[in-house]
């Protein structure tokens, strides 16, 4: 996901004290330009007399584990004692916490330097107060396991009888960060906090909140995108007991600023006392619709338009070394493939929801969200507030989501409840998605079309290379400007800087389908063809598709990298992680009969990381994936377990991308309805996986998306092995 | 509408429901046990699993008329404390991820661990099929189970 932060960095440190009495730490901070302006207070750390340590961790847990790792460096710093330390996330979205998104692989990597100086500017407040009761200087005494101890002397005070005074002192800006050598921390395999609660079922989610006198909805969105409401007969659905209202939810309301209109459709909403009763009203609706002119498209007019663009010469050339048409004249063998993405959506297991109360101009959600910003503003602006006033009068409540893959960055479900929350004023209501609204009525990451060339020398080696992709645009659908185009390609991606004639281009595609994210949604998608020509290359040239890669990168050296998770790309880390991976994958060694392996690699927001899939093609064309072994580098491991976790997750939704998941489009509607249509991996397909992860003194990137796209170009390299073809297409369909 | 005493995790529980209101919209949305999630409403992804007699069934798909007078036992209701030997062996290989799945995934093992004390890969991907995670946790739910089963799962 390409989420930059325009934040700036400067931080100043403050201090408070809680209402207990306890120590807490904070930064002032510019706030995003999109709350409106103004600086505020937060806090990060709490330690009670009594001793217990609290720690705020900012940013929402979706499912890759930053209330664990956020929390882990600061109680690094802090240097108290792990297991007395409670994890917080604080409720509400509050300008004090820094910054509260989760996106873009960004959470360890963007917080590793103020959330560790958190941590230490407390440290130092507690040693100078102990240091001041003992009379003695600051420099004699260290912190450790949740104490301060006079080195000299042995004397010993723990944290809770030094907080009170130390709130009094003044936190130092810059505060000595530890040596990595003395990490206690960060580096070790710690489970994720909150286990406890997760697995008896007492950890709320979006879904869960419970609040007097809440109503529930469902919309009846149109079928097809950009479709009107031509009438609507309530009265079966107001007959259903326990239904109380059905309203027509009008499209394009929630212009933000731009004057731009995003992402809701026309709909009927039914509220109701509870979710059967408003899903009951909602089949008893009778809807016509006016289907509009997004019925003229398909998945397959769709693919004509994008074969066509990439016929001809390219929209944009994002890139253009050497002389890549006289290169591939005279070369001595040319290729030409084209690689194709489908639409993918990201349905994350708790489908999409959000409850809010409008109540006295204040318009308050629980949002379930990667992205609370945004859904403040989706929300104020639906609900028609002045910008200027939603700090206040848009609250946003912090709930769990129930995973995220990119869909909850977009907050047009956000926007929607706070809309249908004004027209029942002062009553809570919990608008919920069914499994079909979220695969009909998304946000998508975009299809794309790849086609490739490349000229070999006499001796197979790559002297000549063009990559044209046709796909309609994500930047173009959500920002209404030309996209900048690392927001569909990026085109300083190996093999571009190793083949000296090499040319990038990207033609733009008109479509009605609405264009959102997806976990590594630019790399799944574009790594998957570079990765697997590549192969292809390797095959047609008769080497081994490690060796080419190696080939290619050559010595080990940093070359620049514009697109994000640069700005260097060091190739000798991407090396190191290829040849891991082929190590213990066993690549190059003997395969069981019917089996074959495949491997890929790739710079991935930041990180470095190679996959070998084993897999079989069995009767019928079904793929199986026996075992994957992928190995990263990604910095200082701030969390051995959980980026392991990150990257079993990361192969098996590889899987999905490279096996099973396509949304099509018939007459400018989703097809797919429900999970029988859009499977996602299940647990009799899951492959063995190994992970390998690189020690490293490297600053932390990030790991959430990572494994996701050398898995499908690792599946799909072994595919094509095992079946003897050539698989361009995705989702792998053989038979 | 119609009154139904149910009883849930001991309890009884009485509702003034439709007869054919799923048990899932009546434990959250009556009685309060978000603990069972709602994932698709069609039986396909396992969120929802609770016991009924001990045995995991998908309660979007099961009309609260059909279970009446069963005994139904919620992830709120598996142990009082978190302690059944699936919960723990959950915890010990940090299973979940957003953990969403979790409950619905609890409740299909602790069955299938009822039933099958010990048992293989096979008859793990049988029973764990019908049970989605998005998260892609499979490889730690399957060593979960065994590890469960070790510290012996008993029928509950």
């Amino acid at each position: 996901m390409s989420v930059r932060s325009a934040i700036d960095r400067r931080t100043f440190l403050k201090i408070g004290v809680t209402a207990a009495g306890g120590l807490l730490v904070s930064f002032s901070w510019p706030a995003r330009a999109e709350n409106g302006g103004g600086t505020a207070l937060g806090a990060f750390v709490e330690i009670e007399p009594d001793g217990s340590v609290t720690i705020f961790s900012p940013r929402p847990e979706i499912g890759g584990g930053v209330k664990t790792s956020l929390a882990m460096m600061i109680a690094e710093e802090l240097a108290v004692d792990w297991k007395t330390v409670k994890v917080r996330q604080p409720d509400r979205l509050d300008p004090k916490y820094l910054d509260q998104f989760t996106g873009g692989s960004g959470g360890v990597r963007d917080s590793w330097g103020d959330l560790r100086k958190a941590g230490a500017a407390a440290r130092a407040v507690l040693v100078a107060a102990a240091a001041e009761r003992w009379g003695v200087a600051a420099s004699e005494c260290r912190a450790e396991q949740g104490a301060v101890i006079h080195v000299a002397s042995g004397r010993r005070l723990v944290y809770g009888e030094l907080v009170k005074r130390a709130s009094q002192l003044d936190l130092p800006k810059d505060p000595a960060l530890k040596d990595p050598k003395d990490f206690r921390h960060v580096g070790k395999p710690t489970p994720t906090v909150d286990l406890a609660q997760i697995v008896t079922g007492r950890i709320a989610y979006g879904l869960d909140v419970r609040l007097p006198g809440m109503l529930h909805a469902v919309i009846e969105r149109s079928p097809t995108f950009g479709g009107k409401v031509v009438h609507f007969d309530a009265s079966r659905a107001l007959a259903v007991p326990g239904v109380k209202k059905v309203v027509e939810l009008p499209a394009d309301r929630f212009a933000l600023k731009s004057g731009r209109p995003i992402m809701v459709a026309n709909g009927v909403a039914v509220v109701a006392t509870s979710t059967w009763a408003a899903m009951k009203g909602r089949r008893a609706l009778d809807v016509r619709w006016e289907p509009g002119p997004a019925a003229a498209e398909s998945t397959r007019t769709l693919r004509g338009e994008l074969e066509r663009l990439t016929s001809g010469p390219p929209g944009q050339v994002l890139r253009n070394d050497g002389d890549v048409d006289a290169a591939l004249a005279a070369a001595a063998k040319t290729l030409e493939a084209v690689y194709e993405a489908p639409f993918v959506e990201a349905s994350p297991m708790e489908p999409v929801n959000c409850t809010a109360l409008y109540r006295d101009g204040v318009c308050e959600l629980w949002a379930p969200t990667q992205n609370p910003y945004n859904a403040r503003s989706f929300a104020g602006t639906a609900v028609g507030l002045p910008q200027e006033s939603w700090e206040k009068s848009v609250v946003v409540n912090m709930l769990r989501p129930g995973g995220g893959f990119g869909r909850r960055l977009d907050n047009d479900y956000v926007g929607e409840a706070a809309w249908l929350a004004k027209e029942v004023p002062g009553a809570p209501i919990q608008v919920v998605w069914t499994r079909g609204d979220e695969l009909r009525h998304s946000l998508y990451r975009s299809t794309g079309y790849h086609r490739l060339r490349a000229g070999l020398d006499a001796s197979g080696m790559p002297i000549a290379w063009s990559h044209h992709l046709a796909s309609p645009s994500r930047y173009r659908y959500q920002h209404g400007e030309s996209p900048p185009y690392d927001s569909e390609i990026t085109p300083d991606d190996f093999p571009a800087q190793f083949i000296p004639n090499l040319r990038v281009g990207w033609s733009e595609a008109q479509s009605a389908v609405p264009r959102g994210y997806y976990r590594a949604m630019v790399p799944g998608a574009n790594l998957f063809a570079l990765e697997c020509f590549l192969d292809e290359i390797a095959h047609a040239a008769g080497k081994d598709p490690l060796a080419l890669r190696l080939a290619l990168l050559g010595p080990d050296r940093a070359v620049k990298y514009g697109g994000y998770g640069g700005p260097v790309f060091d190739t000798g880390r991407l090396r190191r992680v290829l040849e891991i991976a082929a190590a213990k994958g066993d690549w190059g060694k003997p395969v069981r009969k019917g089996r074959a392996r495949g491997i890929a690699g790739g710079f991935v927001f930041g990180s470095y990381v190679a996959a070998v899939a084993e897999v079989s093609v069995v009767r019928g064309g079904e793929v199986r994936v026996h075992r994957i072994v992928e190995a990263a580098d990604c910095g200082t491991p701030v969390n051995p377990q959980g980026i392991a976790k990150q990257i079993e997750g990361g192969a098996i939704d590889g899987m999905n991308l490279a096996l099973k998941l396509e949304i099509t489009i018939d007459k400018g509607a989703v097809v797919q309805k429900s999970f029988a249509e859009y499977p996602l991996t299940r647990m009799r397909e899951a492959p063995q996986i190994e992970t390998h992860v690189v020690e490293s003194a490297e600053a932390p990137s990030g790991i959430g998306e990572m494994a996701v796209p050398p898995a499908i170009g690792a599946i799909v390299n072994a595919v094509s092995a095992a079946a003897g073809k050539r698989v361009r297409k995705l989702p792998i369909r053989l038979a | 509408m119609a009154r139904f005493t149910l009883t849930v995790n001991g309890r009884a529980r009485p509702v003034n429901v439709a007869p054919e209101t799923p048990l899932l919209w009546v434990l959250r949305d009556e009685l309060d046990l978000t603990g069972t999630k709602y994932g698709c409403g069609e039986g396909q992804c396992g969120a929802c699993t609770v016991h009924v007699d001990g045995a995991a069934i998908r309660s979007c798909v099961t009309p609260v008329s059909s279970v009446a007078r069963q005994k139904i036992t919620t992830i709120e209701g598996l142990s009082r404390d978190g302690s059944h030997p699936v919960q723990r062996a959950w915890i010990a290989e940090d299973v979940p991820q957003c953990g969403y799945c979790q409950p619905g995934q609890i409740m299909t093992a602790a069955s299938l661990l009822a039933f099958r004390p010990k048992p293989t890969d096979a008859e793990i991907d049988d029973a764990m099929s019908g049970n989605i995670c998005r998260c892609g946790t499979y490889p730690r739910i399957r060593k979960a189970i065994h590890r469960a089963a070790g510290l012996g799962a008993k029928k509950k």
